[in-house]
């Protein structure tokens, strides 16, 4: 459209946007740079025990290359994240549904089904370990009562990674659904008003009107969600720290126990910048799916 | 209409036997936490585990006695206020920035810090804020987090923003409106419930954030978190305080979520101009 | 000289004597040197700290000094430390650790200050140097350099029920082999308890590992390789590996501290091999304090060769006032201070505080406490600091050793196997520089 001659021009409507993100483009270049620059500098160094560094230039990551808990590392952390992932996105997007349908339901009601993300993740790891644990907990007391065999949850090299999801998925399923819930709440009502008159069922108006509507904010919903579960962190530390054995070993465990507990910072450097690549491979591959799925 | 009264009546309590599934898949853990915080510390593992019990407040009396809840509280509380109120600050000009041209490397960028492993940045920050002398400050600390909550502000307002149709915007332009000001007065009172959900995620995210403080603050400036981890090590697990303390961390996200969710269900003044 | 003069100077050598006594032997000791400065102690948020600390205010009035204590769980301590001193921060002066862990790490790359001149020649009289654990004393020394001062002693060490005993007909079992036979009995005379318990998560398992190793008489290194496939390392391996397996909770390979007290004080388990440490947990509730036998480890082919290892109070390399955090250093690892944190429940690395009569008095108070400090007493003796692998590297080496162990729980591999991999990757991190 022409704009009018009395509005703004293109030039000063230009400067107005580049100002409006100026603040948190500076904020973050300014946290960021200095700590992205120094990780990378180190990865390009080896460290001896005594602290001298000497440069080693891709040394570190050849090494990488060759390092067999690396690339199981890189197996854990996908399987881990593919599962949480399609867990919590279609659990969350059911949760947010009935939310979104029971309209009655009181405020403090409506927050505590949403609660689990507002738990400390230490206090959900420690939690989940007492109610997992094979011997003591009462998930197996339950099981047992209810005629089923127990299971050994977290200590079993095959069930680490289904039971960590669900512990995950049990935590944050809610708040992809808070995320979906402030994009229902977002949409038009007059559409689904269409769709009643047109006779439609419940779900094919969820699957043609409000999905492809939502499917937006279930992009971000995705992208936040990404972001957390490749760097999946503070249940396995606290639970299994990777283990049984190396079975529940992330990525970014294995390069938290290789720098401050090992001391190798050179190597766990590249570590921890080829995960955040990984990372922002996949953020990027679903930013042009957010673009794809406008409306 | 359609629907029948029978119908719909069927779906509601369709409805009502999945929320009453939903809430105690979700719950149980929950009221396993807070009961487990009336109990003595001892019978927290149990086994087989007790449903019932003499309550006692030993765990709260304890906690209070043992940790400076209340001043770890205030920090906790300026820390996560001041990250929030930065990331939103920051967070919705540039998510409207990004909507309104469609070039996203901003907000991808400002999603970076959260790409990288938090441990990445605990010696370079310590290095830099030390350089300026703010160890221990309020000030790195809201700094940190908000690198944390920016993003999650941006991201979760960016749907928000797209869905608000572009003919309003122009109209507004024709009358002589400047972007800035089609943000505070047209698009902001559109997206309440974005805003909503995006105060709620930056205020749990910052608030239950640990690692950033474990470096940049000392003693006097440290958060409730860090109270939550006394009760864990060998020699000195107490689960019960544990329990008390993490019910105590959880409530005021929890009080905020509840107050905060009335934009939430009220937020539709958008389904008025859409469509 | 008048008389009058002569009273006023026997009237003041009296106050001063006086003095010296009450304060035990200040007089020619200056506490009040660093008058005004502060100490930052980074302090484990354990219960050694936590005794000590209850002391906090004793040490303030005493030399005028404030102390700024950082206290925090074992794990975030350790990352913090590890920040502050990459960073060469002098933020930190004073820190707690643990020489058979971080020791030679640490003081590879430098990290602890040289306390050998300063508790020699700026150490009150009554500090009583020579009175502490020597074998302690040593295990903090590198390089000929004292890095820290024990602040307590402990180790695993072996809880068994007396009542699940007499109950299945077991004796009090004095060797290995009578750990297994009586775990076979307990198993079938009551199915519902667990026999026998211990560390099987992987990097906290060479606490309780390392014990049985050396009773059995194996080694971690000979001749500078790994030696894992020594026959006695391997039946080491094979025998804590089938205790935990065949007499074990399910899921044992997750299990520390937290699970195994939780487990033996319901009362779901006979024998559990465990921290020291750990006896308040297992106590409270009091349901155990009855019917719990407390010892040393059984002995092996090798006798009894229990870990000893203990926390020691490290002054920073970084620390711009080392002196200073010396005051402190040496005030809280004091005989007397030990003695008061002796009856909190904190075992001393002084021989003569264990014989203190007041401790003895706390020790009489329930018979567990009384055998709780007779295996003290011997962990002190013949007590090894060595718990993995005695190189710069030690925390990574227990990652091979605690691998090793899992792979036979969960019947992964065979024992041949088993040590062989594992000495593959420690011969490489023995190479490491």
């Amino acid at each position: 459209m022409a704009y009018a001659a009395n509005a703004v021009t293109p030039d000063r409507q230009r400067a107005e946007l580049v100002a409006l993100s100026a603040p948190a483009v500076a904020f973050t270049l300014a946290m960021i740079a200095f700590p992205v620059v120094y990780t990378v500098w180190l990865g390009f160094h080896a460290f001896s025990s005594t602290g001298t560094q000497s440069f080693v230039g891709l040394g570190n990551y050849s090494k990488l290359v060759a390092d067999n808990e690396f690339w199981h590392g890189l197996w854990v952390t996908l399987a881990l994240y593919v599962l949480s992932l399609v867990l919590q996105l279609l659990l969350g997007t059911w949760l947010a549904l009935l939310l979104f349908h029971a309209k009655r339901l009181p405020g403090v009601v409506r927050s505590l089904f949403i609660s689990p993300f507002m738990m400390p993740p230490v206090v959900a790891g420690l939690m989940w370990l007492v109610i997992l644990d094979p011997s003591i907990g009462a998930a197996n007391y339950i099981l047992q009562r209810m005629g089923l065999p127990p299971s050994d949850w977290l200590a079993s090299p095959i069930w680490v990674i289904p039971t960590v999801a669900m512990i995950d998925t049990w935590q944050w399923a809610p708040y992809v659904a808070l995320i979906i819930l402030g994009g229902l709440q977002s949409l038009p009502p007059s559409v689904y008003e269409a769709a009643q008159i047109d006779g439609a069922s419940a779900f094919k108006t969820f699957r043609r009107i409000t999905l492809p509507l939502l499917l937006p904010t279930i992009v971000t919903a995705t992208i936040l969600r990404s972001v957390d579960l490749l760097r999946f962190f503070d249940i396995i530390y606290i639970t299994t720290q990777g283990g049984p054995g190396n079975a529940s070993n992330t990525l970014n465990i294995y390069g938290f126990r290789v720098g401050f507990e090992f001391f190798n910072i050179g190597y766990a450097s590249a570590l921890m910048l080829t995960l955040t690549a990984i990372v922002f491979g996949v953020v990027l591959a679903f930013n042009r799916l957010r673009g794809a799925v406008a409306w | 209409m359609t629907g029948t009264p029978l119908s719909e009546s069927w779906i509601n309590r369709l409805n009502i036997v999945q929320l009453v599934l939903a809430g105690f898949l979700i719950m149980v853990p929950t009221a396993w936490m807070v009961l487990s915080s009336f109990k003595p510390s001892f019978e927290v593992t149990a086994y087989p585990p007790t449903l019932v019990f003499s309550p006692t407040l030993e765990n709260y009396v304890q906690l209070m006695r043992t940790t400076p809840f209340f001043s770890y509280a205030v920090n906790s509380l300026i820390v996560t206020l001041g990250s929030a109120g930065l990331g939103l600050l920051f967070g919705i000009p540039a998510a409207f920035a990004v909507s309104w041209t469609r070039i996203s490397w901003p907000a991808i960028l400002t999603l970076a810090a959260r790409m990288a492993p938090g441990t990445l940045f605990l010696l370079p920050w310590y290095v830099m804020f030390r350089q300026v002398g703010m160890i221990g400050s309020y000030t790195a600390l809201i700094l940190s987090h908000a690198v944390i909550t920016l993003p999650i502000v941006i991201w979760v307002l960016l749907p928000s923003f797209d869905n608000i149709p572009r003919s309003i915007f122009e109209a507004a332009q024709v009358d002589g409106c400047s972007i800035t000001r089609i943000l505070w007065k047209i698009a902001l009172p559109l997206v309440g419930s974005g805003v909503a959900v995006a105060a709620i995620l930056s205020f749990v995210f910052s608030w239950n954030y640990f690692l950033f403080a474990l470096v940049l603050s000392n003693g006097d400036s440290k958060t409730l978190i860090a109270a939550a981890f006394n009760f864990v090590g060998e020699g000195s697990t107490q689960w019960g305080a544990l329990m008390a303390a993490a019910t105590l961390i959880a409530l005021p996200p929890l009080i905020l979520a509840s107050i905060v969710q009335r934009w939430l269900v009220a937020g539709l003044t958008l389904g008025a101009v859409k469509g | 000289m008048s008389g009058n003069k002569f009273a006023t100077r026997v009237a003041v050598t009296i106050v001063a004597l006086a003095a010296v006594s009450s304060a035990a032997g200040a007089a020619d000791f200056d506490w009040k040197k660093f008058q005004g400065k502060t100490v930052t102690f980074l302090a484990n948020n354990n219960p050694v700290s936590q005794a000590l600390l209850t002391y906090k205010g004793d040490f303030e009035k005493l030399t005028g000094m404030t102390l700024k204590v950082d206290g925090y769980q074992e794990q975030q301590m350790r990352q913090r430390l590890v920040t502050v001193m990459n960073a060469h921060s002098d933020e930190v002066d004073v820190f707690m650790t643990l020489p058979s862990r971080e020791g030679q790490q640490f003081a590879a790359a430098g990290w602890y200050g040289d306390l050998s001149a300063m508790a020699k020649d700026e150490a009150a009289k009554d500090y009583d140097y020579a009175g502490l654990s020597q074998a302690l004393l040593k295990a903090g020394t590198f390089n000929g350099k004292l890095t820290s001062m024990p602040m307590n002693i402990e180790g695993p060490i072996f809880y068994y029920r007396t009542d699940i005993f007499k109950k299945c007909g077991v004796d009090k079992p004095a060797t290995i082999k009578d750990v297994e036979a009586a775990a076979q009995k307990i198993k079938a005379c009551d199915p519902t308890i667990t026999p026998f318990v211990s560390r099987g998560l992987k990097p906290a398992l060479a606490y309780t590992f390392s014990n049985m190793l050396h009773n059995i008489g194996g080694s971690y290194m000979a001749n500078g390789k790994s030696n894992l496939c020594s026959p006695q390392s391997k039946e080491a391996l094979d025998t804590y590996s089938r205790l935990l397996r065949d007499y074990g909770p399910p899921g044992v390979v997750n299990y520390s501290f937290q699970q195994i007290s939780a487990l033996y004080r319901t009362g779901r388990a006979a024998m559990s091999f465990e921290s020291s440490n750990e006896l308040r947990t297992v106590m409270e509730g009091g349901e155990r304090l009855k019917d719990t036998g407390l010892a040393p480890f059984p002995a092996g082919e090798a006798g009894q060769v229990p870990t000893a290892i203990g926390w020691g109070m490290a002054v920073s390399a970084y620390s711009k006032q080392q002196d200073a955090a010396w005051y402190f250093v040496q005030w809280a690892t004091s005989p007397e201070i030990q003695k008061r944190m002796a009856v909190q429940g904190i075992a001393p690395p002084r021989p003569a505080v264990a014989n203190d009569p007041e401790y003895r008095k706390w020790i009489d108070e329930e018979p567990v406490r009384k055998q709780w400090q007779a295996a003290l007493d011997v962990l002190a003796t013949k007590g090894s600091s060595e718990v993995g692998y005695p190189i710069v590297a030690n925390p990574e080496s227990r990652d091979f050793i605690g691998q090793a162990v899992q792979d036979l729980v969960l019947k992964q591999k065979t024992v041949d196997q088993a040590c062989a991999d594992a000495d593959k990757g420690l011969d490489a991190l023995i190479a490491q520089k």
